[in-house]
């Protein structure tokens, strides 16, 4: 009988096990997005009687995302000293609950994807990618910001004074003014610079390059050297290092190839592809890396090491590469782990890489371009029913101050104030790490650092890296700041040969780059065309001409700064 | 099936109450794979449909709205993509070769191993062998970079010592094809010939004393006995092999490629993922993979069909 009862509730167990991961599957995803988008269909309306100077009657809760970089020795990214001045600044200033979400930085988009389909997204959510926002957007997944950040306006004075129009309407539509996501503001848009060993350039008594010919010259004599400098280690010298991804890690070089008063049309219309490999001018950029890369002035082996690839950067630490181009502050990033840090305990006091501008353009400048002053792209998922009290969080991490504290904590504890006024950072301990540079993280609508006064930033800056000296860092900033074009934003709707594109394209650009490069000379042009023409029928060239045509649909004349 | 089993009857079973009270428990046991079958290999394929749909993240796939072409949009599309038909023939390309240099590789070993008569060393060799299938393609394409490296690599350091001039392994398409496929043995030779030698271990030992007493050689006895003795076995598994043709697994493909050989590597597994998955174009994703599974279904049907053609038995 026992046995019996038992077989029976084992069956009925099983039935229902089924029924319900069927429903599941059927179910689950069509909550979201009719019945929301109706309740959120007449924002402003109720401004007045919702807030009373600032403040919700009834406390009201939100969640947003943060990323969770997982760092070692870390701080819990939802529950540490900022989200706690965050959480206790919006309920005193707003009456709003905030709860942070914690999302793994390096699978994001799956991250979001698989949220966004199961109707749990956080309500504030933050990608860098908007082609991923727009193919939410085309599926309905997100709601318009434009009638909030409009009808608002009052409420948001904080966003409103650092984001501006250009920032909240960067990405809205030409004809009906939609708005699918608002660009966090650049406050620092250095890119790129070229680093030298400052201690090889003072051993061969030499100077620091400024043209091509004397950088080249440089990288020869290191080569020649190799013994002097590195010892038993000469084999191991790469005078110049550039990685798998030529166009971002020899871009100052390649930039300084294209005109830099070529037509903001021109720029648009060749510019998807961000390393500019459709650029005119590239390929003599990259004709010149080949011929170096044949007299064994660059990394033999770079296309074999993939993107997150340590061995490059454990060779700068290690004292094998004598000059490199990367982001500005890249010698000095991630405190004693830096390849600063290292270069200093594994080579000596002296050794050092200082930045220099070697590759001048036609014109006798040191042509750079810059992105636009855009950064993260912030948007609502259509669960989002507080889209006010959304929309007071983005206003209230925009102040000034809250800025300020995010970036530099609180004094003696992340930070000290130096004699000229200026904040210098210290390693802070326990709940008071920050998990991101500057808490990037946090200040989702700033990235860079940016201070109450503009004053105190620029004293500031040199004094964000713990341990380094400040010259150096001033100096990387000038050379950053030199000759540059910044980004416009071309607003000429939606180019659509361009959706799902960019992963394909970006394969192929590398392709294309990595193999002119190792080509032996006599070859190269053959190579570069081959990878290039590729690289146009694969998709490139309908994106230029659906661009070029649009262009000329939207602008009369070829630049429009 | 039936025709192979004409002598035999088995004998009738009466599903009564009886027959249920004894073995019911056995069927609960049964019932758990088979549930897990139906929740992730039967349910999932409701949502083959996405490759004629329109996807949307938030709506359930019988509201999606249909594609154009009578729903064909996504076919159409990837077989216009020059790209799609790059992969295609790549898959197609390494893993015939795959095939015809690897397939043989295990069941030549294990003839070797089964002739070995010290079981100690017997024991050690399998052990080596198997180790490299339990590691990751990460892993073993790191190790490869060490060895073959053209500047850094310990192979080609050897060569250069002995005077010869470093080969690039790793970054010339023909040899980087023959570096994938080399590893791919190395990788899974040991592991693969368990089955063999499982069927070995089941051949009479009658047959190779009654061989012996003839006066057959050894490798007459392996020729004559050993290896129609494994025959229906290698059948079986070469028409599983046949029927993953244009499938493949996307780790080894992956971790293996750099951009300088993307021409002869991207395989279909690793276009889905660039072009489908990271580009948030799944139901193109869905089309391709929906596509590969067919082909994947005629190829297994007609080498089962070729080889019950052959008098083998097939896999049903």
């Amino acid at each position: 009988m026992k046995k019996k009862v038992l077989s029976i509730l084992l069956a009925c167990a099983m039935t229902l096990s089924l029924a319900a991961c069927g429903n599941t599957g059927g179910n689950a995803p069509a909550a979201p997005a009719g019945t929301d988008a109706g309740d959120a269909a007449t924002p402003g309306e109720s401004v007045a009687s919702e807030l009373t100077d600032g403040k919700f009657a009834e406390t009201r809760h939100i969640t947003v995302e943060v990323y969770d970089r997982n760092n070692d020795g870390g701080s819990d990214p939802t529950n540490n000293v900022y989200t706690d001045y965050i959480k206790k600044g919006m309920l005193e200033k707003h009456n709003v609950e905030v709860e942070f979400v914690a999302i793994p930085r390096w699978t994001e988009t799956d991250e979001i994807n698989t949220q966004l389909a199961a109707g749990t997204a956080p309500d504030v959510c933050v990608t860098y990618s908007y082609p991923t926002i727009k193919s939410y957007a085309d599926m309905d997944a997100i709601i318009d910001m434009r009638p909030y950040i409009d009808n608002y306006k009052s409420e948001l004075p904080n966003l409103w004074n650092w984001l501006g129009e250009t920032n909240l309407y960067w990405n809205s539509d030409l004809e009906d003014g939609t708005t699918w996501a608002i660009e966090a503001k650049l406050a620092n848009m250095n890119r790129v610079v070229t680093f030298i060993r400052k201690d090889w350039l003072d051993k061969l008594g030499l100077k620091e390059p400024t043209t091509k010919e004397e950088f080249h010259d440089v990288l020869v004599a290191f080569k020649e050297n190799a013994d002097t400098l590195l010892g038993a280690d000469a084999n191991k010298m790469v005078p110049y290092s550039v990685s798998y991804d030529v166009g971002w890690r020899a871009a100052t070089l390649i930039e300084s190839f294209l005109d830099p008063n070529m037509s903001d049309k021109e720029y648009y219309v060749n510019g998807f592809d961000d390393r500019k490999i459709c650029q005119n001018g590239t390929k003599e950029g990259v004709k010149l890396l080949n011929q170096w890369y044949n007299e064994g002035l660059l990394w033999k082996d770079f296309y074999l090491y993939g993107s997150g690839d340590a061995t490059e950067d454990d060779m700068m630490k290690a004292g094998y590469v004598g000059a490199f181009t990367h982001n500005w502050d890249y010698p000095w990033r991630n405190g004693e782990d830096s390849i600063a840090a290292n270069l200093k305990r594994l080579v000596g006091d002296d050794a050092k890489y200082i930045a220099i501008d070697p590759f001048e353009d036609k014109n006798g400048g040191h042509n750079k371009f810059l992105a636009g002053p855009i950064d993260r792209k912030i948007f609502f998922p259509s669960t989002n029913d507080e889209p006010l009290a959304s929309m007071l969080y983005l206003d209230f991490i925009s102040s000034p101050e809250v800025i300020e504290f995010l970036q530099v904590g609180e004094e003696g504890v992340t930070h000290e104030v130096l004699e000229d006024g200026g904040y210098s950072i210290i390693a802070a301990t326990g709940d008071a790490i920050q998990n991101s540079g500057m808490n990037i993280d946090y200040t989702i609508t700033c990235n860079g650092l940016n201070l109450t006064t503009e004053d105190l930033t620029k004293k500031s800056l040199a004094h964000t890296y713990a341990g380094i000296d400040p010259q150096d860092i001033l100096d990387a900033d000038k050379i950053a700041k030199t000759d540059t074009r910044i980004g416009i934003n071309v607003n000429v709707g939606d180019i659509e040969a361009e959706s799902g594109a960019g992963d394909t394209l970006t394969a192929k650009r590398d392709t294309c780059f990595d193999n002119a490069v190792k080509a032996p000379v006599a070859d190269f042009d053959a190579t570069w065309e081959a990878g290039l023409s590729d690289y146009l029928s694969s998709g490139g060239q309908d994106i230029i001409d659906e661009r070029t045509a649009k262009w000329d649909a939207v602008y009369s004349s070829e630049n429009i700064r | 099936m039936a025709k192979d089993n004409k002598g035999y009857k088995a004998p009738k079973v009466k599903f009564d109450k009886v027959y249920l009270k004894r073995y019911y428990q056995l069927y609960i046991l049964l019932a758990l794979p088979l549930i897990y079958l139906l929740i992730f290999k039967y349910v999932p394929m409701w949502y083959i449909l996405i490759a004629f749909k329109k996807y949307s993240i938030v709506l359930p796939v019988h509201k999606m709205a249909w594609a154009k072409h009578h729903g064909m949009e996504f076919f159409i599309k990837a077989f216009k993509s020059k790209d799609f038909i790059v992969a295609l023939k790549n898959t197609i390309v390494l893993n015939l070769k795959d095939l015809i240099v690897g397939f043989p590789v295990p069941i030549i070993f294990a003839l070797i191993l089964n002739e070995i008569r010290i079981k100690k060393f017997k024991k050690v060799v399998q052990t080596i062998t198997y180790m490299p299938h339990f590691l990751s393609w990460v892993v073993i394409y790191g190790i490869a970079l060490q060895l073959f490296a053209p500047s850094t690599g310990l192979v080609n350091l050897l060569v250069e010592r002995l005077g010869g001039t470093s080969i690039n392994f790793l970054g010339e398409p023909g040899n980087w094809v023959r570096t994938y496929i080399g590893l791919g043995i190395w990788q899974s030779f040991g592991w693969n010939s368990i089955i063999y030698l499982a069927a070995i271990a089941g051949i009479s030992p009658d047959l190779y004393e009654a061989a012996s007493v003839d006066g057959a050689s050894r490798f007459q006895k392996m020729w004559h006995i050993t290896l129609p003795g494994i025959r229906s076995t290698i059948i079986v598994l070469l028409i599983m092999a046949l029927g993953n043709i244009i499938g493949s697994g996307f780790d080894r493909p992956f971790a293996m490629a750099n951009p300088t050989v993307l021409d002869k590597a991207e395989v279909i597994a690793t276009y889905v993922y660039k072009a489908g998955i990271k580009g948030s174009q799944f139901s193109l994703t869905a089309a391709v993979g929906l596509f590969q599974s067919v082909v994947n279904v005629f190829f297994l049907l007609g080498a089962n069909w070729l080889s019950r053609k052959f008098g083998e038995r097939g896999i049903w």
